[in-house]
């Protein structure tokens, strides 16, 4: 547990350090051309836009997963979860360029398409983890709270739920982290991120803005990482 | 508080789908206070029976009343908050801590933050765990039987009328267990609630119970009486083969050495002879002792020693009248 502590604390001064000394060494050297790409507010524009890309596809994912995920574990309505879980693993296995090709038909280029795309990829990781964590409570428990008067919204609520938090929680890390490195791939449909570097690098051959865009994602996709372990920690209770 | 509410089973009939019956017209009352055992084998309906009471099953046909008010008539969530339940598995919340997982109920109910308080660690007391110990412990972190304590006090919480309990020391050590049976019956004894309890081990069904009934597969009750009764008479061949070969020595134990003495007086100097030696037992002991008092030496008769005192003397000739007067009547 203070282990755990300490590297929830000590992660973002490591992540922080590990960016001052990215953006010292793609300063260092710049030339002009480089430099009008890898300028700190130019870099900062393209953090903000994968962020935003990252958040907003992840959100929606969480908040179209996890209802269907626990409708999928109600009594009633258990069949649906095959069906649901077939749907997302499409989603999943269908590659991301495709799903934004897809999505490019019918929203055209920018922002929205993009995190259509990434929404697509992202439902698997939620879905499958707060069906897994819903089903992995134990049903003694269950009829233990039933046969206390709770009722369904209550036992979801106050019991299901917080059992399958760490489980839940870990779909979502998942679907985050995994969304930092696709979320690269959106500056194809013209949304941005630091993917845009990385193709600008590619194309011009020049290395240090490829390397710096690399390195960003990279550190970006451990800063989310660690962002969401320690929201799932904090509301967890420090249960576990 | 004064004791429970009457139970009380009218034709009470379960059925899964087609096929013989999980409950067969149960028909049995459990006097206000008392605690009825249901036993026999798995598919005997006996958990059926119990899930009644709370309507976590509904019957197919009769019903169940509390107080002579169907259960029916009250909706599930509001009932089971005034019905205290306890399950083998226990069914403690992982994510809470004991005093939480003591509070649910009263929590539902909405009392207040002190009052709960002050509840949790009356019940923690009360099932034997100290409270400034146990409050803030996780459920993993507590052994089977502390489990199955906290389950107890969680059961309780509420001060509910009624207690169900499903097979409640069943995943315990054999020690453990009879140690909360020995808990339980204390606790009985100053609550006086209306329990209903599942076993399917007949040695726990005569200890716990004021009464027994007897269920077979197919959900059929086979008896219902006291353990004395159902030890002396069972009323059927299913019964008899039930409480097994050992039920006379069964019986032995649910008679006291009081019940066997015969009068000292009588042989006023056999009395006098033996009163200054051979072996003695506690007039309150089970006739179990006295009988193995009596195997251990060679004296034909074991005094038995009430206050200091000796009250008489128990020979095999009076244990035999004791059973056969106990099975001539339906109270031990």
């Amino acid at each position: 547990m203070s282990r755990r502590r300490l590297r929830l604390l000590l992660t973002p001064v490591v992540l922080a350090v590990a960016t001052a000394l990215i953006v010292a060494w793609a300063h260092r050297g710049a030339d002009v051309a480089e430099l009008g790409v890898l300028r700190t507010g130019r870099l900062w524009v393209r953090v903000r836009e994968h962020v935003a890309l990252c958040a907003v596809s992840t959100a929606l994912a969480v908040a179209a997963a996890v209802p269907a995920g626990v409708a999928a574990t109600r009594p009633g309505l258990r069949r649906l979860a095959s069906p649901l879980l077939f749907v997302a693993n499409v989603g999943q296995s269908v590659p991301t360029i495709a799903v934004l090709a897809l999505a490019f038909s019918v929203t055209g280029i920018g922002f929205r398409t993009a995190v259509i795309g990434l929404w697509a990829y992202s439902l698997l990781p939620v879905l499958r983890n707060t069906v897994a964590g819903l089903g992995g409570v134990d049903p003694a428990v269950v009829e233990a709270a039933r046969g206390m008067g709770m009722s369904p919204a209550q036992i979801l609520r106050r019991v299901e739920l917080p059992l399958a938090w760490p489980v839940l929680a870990a779909g979502v890390r998942t679907a985050a982290v995994v969304n930092v490195g696709t979320a690269a791939l959106a500056t194809f449909v013209g949304a941005g991120g630091l993917g845009a570097l990385i193709v600008v690098g590619l194309d011009n051959q020049r290395d240090r803005i490829l390397y710096t865009g690399a390195a960003l994602t990279a550190v970006l996709a451990l800063a989310v990482d660690w962002a969401v372990a320690a929201l799932a920690d904090l509301s967890g209770g420090g249960s576990r | 508080m004064g004791a429970g509410p009457v139970i009380r089973y009218e034709e009470a009939t379960k059925r899964y789908g087609a096929g013989p019956p999980a409950l067969d017209r149960l028909s049995l009352e459990v006097p206000a206070g008392e605690t009825c055992v249901l036993v026999g084998p798995s598919g005997g309906g006996k958990t059926t029976a119990l899930k009644l009471v709370n309507r976590l099953v509904e019957p197919t046909s009769g019903r169940v009343l509390i107080d002579g008010r169907d259960v029916a008539a009250t909706d599930p969530v509001t009932l089971r908050r005034g019905i205290g339940y306890v399950i083998q598995q226990v069914g403690l919340f992982a994510h809470l801590d004991v005093a939480a997982n003591v509070a649910t109920v009263p929590r539902l109910l909405g009392w207040d933050r002190r009052r709960i308080d002050v509840r949790v660690d009356e019940l923690l007391d009360l099932v034997g765990l100290e409270p400034a110990t146990y409050r803030h412990r996780r459920p993993d972190e507590l052994s089977g039987g502390q489990r199955q304590r906290v389950g107890v006090a969680r059961a309780l919480a509420a001060d509910p009328p009624v207690l169900l309990m499903d097979e409640p020391f069943g995943a315990v050590d054999p020690v453990t267990r009879t140690r909360l049976q020995d808990e339980f019956l204390a606790l009985q004894r100053r609550l006086r609630r209306t329990v209903l309890l599942v076993t399917h081990d007949i040695d726990e069904a005569l200890r716990l119970g004021d009464r027994l009934a007897v269920l077979a597969g197919g959900g059929r009750l086979e008896q219902y009486g006291t353990p004395a009764d159902v030890l002396a008479r069972p009323a059927t061949p299913f019964v008899a083969d039930f409480v097994g070969a050992g039920r006379t020595l069964r019986r032995l134990d649910l008679l006291s050495a009081a019940d066997a003495v015969t009068d000292a007086a009588a042989g006023p100097d056999a009395a006098g002879e033996l009163a200054a030696e051979g072996p003695a037992v506690a007039a309150a002991a089970p006739l179990t002792d006295a009988v193995a008092a009596l195997l251990r030496s060679d004296a034909a008769a074991v005094r038995v020693i009430d206050d200091g005192r000796a009250v008489g003397i128990v020979t095999l000739d009076s244990i035999r009248a004791a059973l056969r007067r106990d099975g001539g009547t339906v109270e031990p």
